[in-house]
């Protein structure tokens, strides 16, 4: 592309350096909404994704939810308010039912034939299009701010998401080189351990802790045979702390896979919350700082 | 006419049928008859349609078996079989029924009516079919055969009534009137080929008898000639069963019998 | 011998016509009525007078009194839906009437021929494969590539079914269940192994898929279906005649003139073009085509030519109402509608059985 050339060529003067910035910023943030999306006076929102809400609430746009979807329960708050279904199969009809103003959506969200419908409505629908990511959530942050009219709470929460995030960065510089094996363990239900590979957010997570991901070898969440769990020899386990049967410590050390491993030894066993943990929304950088101070709990992060 | 002629058929290796020929007549009643595995059944679903031979060719008239359409089969035979067992819960009406619908009829209902009247079962035609003896539910057949060929000659011409072993589950009785309901058939221009155990009803039914053993023919001709005691020693082993009755219907008494000398067999 | 209805009891009619006819009448009365429930249901309050203005407005006056969002929800949401759901569920009940009439048993369900399991495992295939393996087809399809994977996943793998079990031109019902069975489990195989390929995103749409849903309905997946109950309504007398007969066996059938291995394709192909349409757009949902059949033969008796109209009518009604249900009971979110079939059709299939001391289905 012809702006990335640009990009690598010497500025000669300041003017086109700004020129350049705005175009970047223009085609980073069209990635993410399309430049004339926002409804800044919306007040019946209807909020699908668990992010999408929880950045809402940041915001102080709390009150002007009107519905969310199952995936939403941060804060408790939103957990209270009608629920439209599951975010990726959503009712069109009970969207409508809400006569809202707006519906913001995270990527991934669907099916499709309920969104058309609800364009074809009039009603203005705009979806967060990138996937959460620790790299993406000041994008995300600026995207919905600007779609309902909070921009400068918006840049104020996502400059300081980025920065936590790079101070998280430079205070995990200091760690020692061997870092700590985590295992996220899904469930253990029927004896068999379903744990997190690559390219999953639990494992995105692990190395923004500054840790390594015990499973380096499977990808996905695959329930992995009892070699393939003791080969791994994990440090320390890691589960999610939310749903009526929670994975436990005494459960998850008891398995034989389990019992002989680092972890058992020292009891390392790690529980947070799904969403903090695993959403990817303002609250990244705090949680990976948790989650790392519990790992190395020697080396003082706080 | 219905023309069969040396008709083979062979499964596995053994011959069920060794070059059989028979033909069937207006106004014939024929029968045929013989021990088990003679091929009897056989010989009757190869020529109502069910089975091809392997060689030898079937007649309609002056068409080839194999270039009639099922539709076209139905309105020149109807076949009764051994027996019939449903899985769903039919009237009785309802069964014959369809064999008025297979006649083309426009007044179904009326016509199985009538059918079942002639077995005698008129009164049974809202009987559940399953709950039905095993007899009367062989005389609902019979009717719905009936229905089907309401008359024994149509445009297209003379037509068939095929009976496999009609008279199994049928007390005396009924086995007289269904036989007799047949000849009538016969005796107005229909064909009829039924295949018999009895060896006393097909002497007295049978216009023209063809006896089977082994997927062979035995013997052919009016049963007053064939029904000898040499030609029922040789197949069925029983010796001095043949007697006379005036009218000079033979009758088969196997009471009567006596050791067959080995060389008759 | 016991049997599932003392008709001797009634006046001494062995033609049930009547018992037919009125029950048909009634079936579309109730298909009426299940529609216009449909059309009145549903979260956003849309009901019976908005319905009659909008008629009103769209046959008489030519212009339309109701606001923009109710004009949306019923034509956008509510007719498409309903449109869907009276297909998706005559094309079951009608295919399970079928079914039952090609096997001679009253247990039999589309799902023997293979069309649920071939449509399921293509589906799956396209939830797991569909971001991977298969993404320019996604790509080139885009909304329709789900559905057609599943409508060519039930089409493979039923002609699949139906050759094996075809041998010198006759098709053996039994060798057409058995292959059932083995290539059942093939299928079955194939879709575990892709459950276990899949990510968290494919999981949940997998579920959701195999629990069914009207969800999403557009006339345009209507219209997908709308050729095969077309084709078997054309087809009904055909149908009628010839699957009465083959409940006296295959032999009979002949005998009465009847193109048995025909007669056996045609409802073979039929049963998986509804079959696989439906749950191509539509997912699975269960019990439509075994109940509806099963309750009409005891109230009318087994003849055809009102078994497989009344099955289609009442696939249609119950289907309509399950979704009706399904959109207003967890309002606004629904349920999936495969439940609510389970949840209606199995108690009344168990009250019927033991109701009529244990001897009420088995005929």
């Amino acid at each position: 592309m012809r702006l990335s050339s640009r990009l690598t060529c010497p500025d000669r003067s300041g003017l086109p350096r700004l020129v350049l910035a705005f175009f970047g910023f223009a085609l980073l943030s069209s990635t993410v909404v399309r430049a004339a999306d926002s409804q800044p006076e919306a007040h019946r929102i209807v909020s699908v994704g668990g992010t999408v809400t929880e950045i809402l609430y940041d915001l102080g746009a709390g009150d002007r939810i009107v519905a969310v979807d199952s995936t939403s329960f941060y804060p408790p708050e939103a957990a209270k308010k009608p629920n439209v279904g599951y975010m990726r199969r959503l009712s069109a009809e009970g969207i409508l039912a809400q006569t809202p103003d707006l519906i913001l959506t995270e990527a991934g969200s669907g099916p499709p034939d309920a969104l058309a419908v609800l364009a074809q409505s009039g009603i203005r629908l705009i979806n967060i299009a990138e996937p959460p990511a620790a790299e993406t959530v000041g994008a995300r942050i600026r995207a919905i701010g600007a779609a309902i009219g909070k921009t400068s709470e918006a840049d104020a929460l996502a400059g300081k998401a980025d920065d936590d995030l790079a101070k998280l960065k430079a205070d995990l510089a200091h760690l020692p080189p061997e870092r700590k094996r985590v295992m996220f363990v899904l469930s253990i239900a029927n004896g068999r351990i379903m744990a997190a590979g690559k390219e999953t957010a639990a494992d995105a997570m692990i190395r923004l802790a500054g840790a390594t991901n015990a499973l380096a070898d499977s990808t996905g969440y695959k329930p992995l045979s009892d070699e393939a769990v003791i080969a791994a020899a994990p440090d320390v386990i890691l589960t999610m702390d939310q749903g009526a049967a929670p994975v436990k410590a005494e459960d998850v050390f008891a398995l034989p896979a389990l019992a002989a491993s680092p972890a058992a030894k020292q009891k390392a066993f790690v529980s947070m919350d799904s969403l903090y943990l695993l959403g990817f929304g303002p609250r990244t950088a705090d949680a990976a700082r948790e989650l790392a101070s519990r790992l190395y709990p020697e080396a003082a992060i706080r | 006419m219905i023309i069969a002629d040396h008709l083979v058929l062979t499964r596995q290796g053994r011959p069920i049928l060794d070059k059989v020929s028979l033909r069937l007549v207006p106004g014939r009643f024929t029968v045929v008859i013989g021990p088990n595995g003679a091929g009897k059944s056989t010989l009757l679903k190869l020529i109502s349609g069910d089975i091809k031979p392997d060689s030898g060719h079937i007649l309609y008239g002056d068409e080839d078996i194999s270039r009639l359409k099922p539709r076209q089969l139905a309105e020149r035979r109807a076949v009764l079989p051994q027996s019939t067992s449903l899985s769903f819960p039919f009237t009785a009406l309802e069964v014959v029924r369809m064999g008025a619908i297979a006649a083309g009829s426009l007044k179904p209902c009326e016509d199985a009516r009538t059918a079942l009247a002639r077995v005698g079962l008129a009164a049974l035609e809202a009987r559940a079919y399953q709950a039905l003896s095993g007899g009367e539910q062989q005389r609902v057949q019979f009717a719905r055969v009936l229905a089907q060929l309401p008359t024994p000659v149509n445009e297209a011409g003379p037509r068939a009534l095929f009976l496999d072993e009609p008279t199994s589950s049928l007390d005396l009785t009924h086995q007289i009137s269904v036989l007799e309901i047949a000849r009538e058939f016969a005796a107005a221009g229909g064909m009829v080929m039924a295949v018999l155990h009895d060896l006393n009803l097909a002497a007295e039914f049978a216009d023209s008898l063809l006896i089977l053993k082994g997927g062979r023919a035995i013997a052919e001709g009016p049963p007053q000639t064939i029904i000898r005691d040499d030609i029922i020693t040789s197949v069925y082993g029983l010796s001095g069963t043949v007697g006379r009755i005036p009218q000079t219907t033979p009758f088969v008494l196997p009471q009567s019998r006596h050791p067959a000398p080995a060389s008759a067999i | 011998m016991s049997i599932a209805i003392d008709i001797a009891q009634q006046p001494a009619r062995g033609d049930r016509s009547q018992q037919g006819a009125l029950a048909l009448a009634l079936l579309s009365a109730l298909l009426v009525a299940a529609c216009l429930i449909s059309l009145t249901s549903g979260p956003t309050g849309v009901g019976l007078r908005d319905l009659v203005s909008y008629l009103a407005g769209s046959l008489l006056s030519g212009h339309q009194t109701l606001s923009k969002q109710d004009l949306i929800v019923l034509e956008a949401v509510r007719l498409p839906r309903t449109l869907l759901g009276l297909l998706v569920g005559a094309g079951l009940g009608l295919s399970g009437a079928m079914m039952q009439g090609l096997f001679r048993n009253p247990l039999a369900d589309p799902g023997i021929v293979g069309v649920t399991s071939g449509a399921s495992l293509a589906a799956v295939a396209a939830i797991v494969l569909g971001p991977t393996l298969l993404l320019p087809l996604q790509t080139a399809l885009g909304a329709q590539f789900l559905p057609l994977m599943a409508f060519a996943g039930a089409l493979i793998n039923t002609g699949l079914l139906y050759r094996i079990a075809t041998r010198g031109g006759q098709t053996s019902t039994v060798a057409l269940v058995l292959s059932g069975i083995s290539i059942g489990a093939l299928t079955m195989a194939a879709t575990g192994l892709l459950i276990f390929l899949a990510d968290d995103r494919a999981l949940r749409d997998i579920t959701f898929w195999s629990l069914g849903s009207l969800g999403g309905a557009t006339y345009g997946k209507a219209l997908s279906i709308a050729p095969f109950i077309l084709a078997a309504l054309a087809l009904l007398p055909f149908l009628a005649r010839g699957l009465d007969a083959l409940v006296l066996g295959d032999a009979a059938a002949f005998h009465m003139g009847i193109p048995v291995e025909r007669l056996k394709r045609i409802s073979v192909l039929v049963v998986a073009g509804a079959c696989g349409a439906s749950v191509a757009v539509a997912g699975s949902i269960a019990f439509v085509g075994i109940i509806v059949p099963h309750l009409l033969r005891l109230a009318i008796g087994p003849s055809h030519r009102f078994l497989l109209p009344g099955a289609a009518l009442g696939g249609a009604s119950l289907l309509l109402l399950a979704d009706s249900i399904a959109r207003t009971v967890a309002a606004p979110a629904e349920l999936p509608i495969g439940i609510i079939t389970a949840l209606i059709g199995a108690p009344v299939f168990l009250l019927l059985l033991l109701g009529r001391g244990g001897r009420g289905l088995i005929d």
